[in-house]
């Protein structure tokens, strides 16, 4: 309870120091101009669950209420293994980052807005925010999750510390949230691309998640990416790499005809498709995607050239097989009474037969 | 720190020289799609390497199991690795202890005091 009073005593404190030198940020004096009209005008997530903050951990706790928002069920001490670094007694940005990565979320970093922030709340979606509640020269880095906002109020609901529910005006949040560039991250299920996302680093955070060996949840998150964004060549590359490694080849193949067709430039989508089609033993087609994939050259050549190398001769000892197999046929066809299995000569090389091995992607 | 990093260095310049080059035939990466050609020089995949060594090192002195340091550095994103690489001293933590607030509070209340009687 001292601590409490304590903790309130000082908030009192530098509240007022704020209140004295801050008068409206620009970002909480443009916000009205800028959002929509019918944007809901307060917005309180009261589903985001609280895990009160043991010392130092705000970072866990932090982290393990957006987490539980996004449907994990995970605790704070379990996380503090993976963001919480002693000699710091605190946690970085990036392992809030790859922590939630960990269980298998998108973790995606917003842009550093205060209209994108309210804009995420008001789709549902808790944020988890850095301030500095310090100076530059002495900070007091602290995690919180905004679960709300009122506008007329020109208010932020966080949840804080020990502090479930803690209103905060936009004006002093801004201050504190300024120091460290306004960071703020969300944790969204792999299914829903968050509200501000922008594309190239939405599909940053997905190849991440690829990365993480989360394969399931980056095919379905690619897929969302590609619901936002059908061009996307990251969403329809990942799409089919993602099916690729959990085994699905139909829809691997399918996401690389599609890439190829609608990006005919990326050499990346070519070569994919020509190792594809050689593992499923169509070689002559898989040797004109190898070769297209050659002829744009790029920084890939090395491997869209190893891949050449490897199907050419496949390609070619298929096309010989299929030539036998026709004379074969001409030829019991001609003489009907004796099979004569001697005259054929065995199969020299059979491609068909021989499993490819398992490749491991290059990176 | 700086010894190891070149040390690591040193024998990979080594064994880029010495083991002969091949490039396996196989599938591309979505990674690979994202990042940029410059990235995806030799260079930069050296300097990943040793980033990655590097922060892993600083990981252990401030307070990790090699095997955790080691689970953590895996977590990240070459970029991620980048931007605390060298900086895992003074970039962001955050922390908000009860000690750190009231260290905060009494330099406020230093602050006002002068502000005040100045």
């Amino acid at each position: 309870m001292l601590h409490d009073c304590k903790a309130r005593l000082l908030a009192g404190f530098i509240f007022l120091l704020l209140a004295g030198c801050a008068s409206f940020g620009p970002q909480t004096r443009e916000l009205g101009k800028n959002l929509p009209a019918d944007f809901p005008q307060r917005t309180e997530l009261a589903q985001v669950p609280f895990f009160p903050q043991e010392d130092y951990f705000c970072g866990p706790s932090a982290l393990a209420m957006a987490l539980n928002a996004a449907g994990a069920a995970v605790t704070p001490e379990a996380l503090v293994d993976q963001v919480y670094l002693p000699g710091r007694k605190g946690s970085l940005q990036v392992e809030m980052l790859s922590a939630a990565r960990r269980q298998g979320y998108i973790a995606y970093e917003l842009a550093p807005q205060l209209q994108d922030l309210i804009t995420e709340i008001a789709a549902g979606t808790p944020a988890i925010v850095l301030e500095n509640y310090g100076f530059s020269w002495y900070p007091v880095w602290h995690y919180s999750v905004v679960v709300g906002y009122d506008l007329p109020k020109l208010e932020l609901i966080r949840r804080s510390g020990f502090k479930p529910r803690l209103t905060m005006p936009m004006p002093v949040f801004e201050r504190l949230w300024r120091q460290e560039g306004q960071w703020a991250m969300v944790v969204v299920p792999p299914d829903r691309v968050p509200a501000t996302a922008n594309e190239t680093r939405y599909a940053a955070a997905v190849v991440a998640l690829e990365k993480s060996g989360h394969l399931k949840n980056a095919f379905i998150a690619y897929n969302a990416l590609l619901k936002r964004w059908p061009a996307s060549l990251v969403g329809q590359m990942g799409r089919g790499n993602s099916a690729y490694a959990l085994h699905d080849l139909d829809t691997a193949e399918a996401a690389f005809q599609q890439a190829s067709r609608e990006h005919p430039d990326a050499a990346a989508a070519f070569n994919n498709l020509a190792n594809i089609l050689a593992e499923r033993g169509k070689f002559s087609d898989a040797l004109v995607a190898a070769e297209r994939a050659v002829n744009l050259g790029g920084p890939l050549l090395p491997t869209t050239q190893a891949t050449l190398d490897e199907i050419r001769p496949q390609a070619e000892a298929a096309a010989r097989a299929q030539e036998i197999k026709a004379q074969e046929q001409a030829a019991s066809k001609a003489q009907i009474s004796p099979p004569a299995p001697a005259a054929a000569p065995a199969p020299a090389v059979a491609p068909k037969s021989k499993p490819r091995k398992k490749r491991t992607p290059v990176s | 720190m700086k010894f190891l990093s070149r040390l690591i260095s040193q024998l990979l310049i080594l064994s880029m020289v010495l083991l002969p080059f091949s490039t396996q035939a196989g599938m591309i990466s979505t990674d690979q799609v994202v990042t940029s050609a410059a990235a995806q020089a030799d260079r930069a995949k050296v300097a990943d390497f040793v980033a990655r060594a590097d922060v892993q090192k600083q990981m252990e002195v401030l307070g990790l199991t090699p095997a955790n340091a080691n689970d953590r550095v895996n977590a990240l994103t070459d970029e991620e690795v980048q931007r605390i690489a060298g900086k895992i001293d003074s970039a962001p933590a955050g922390a908000s202890s009860s000690t750190g607030w009231i260290i905060a509070g009494v330099i406020v209340i230093a602050v006002l005091v002068y502000l005040y009687w100045k």
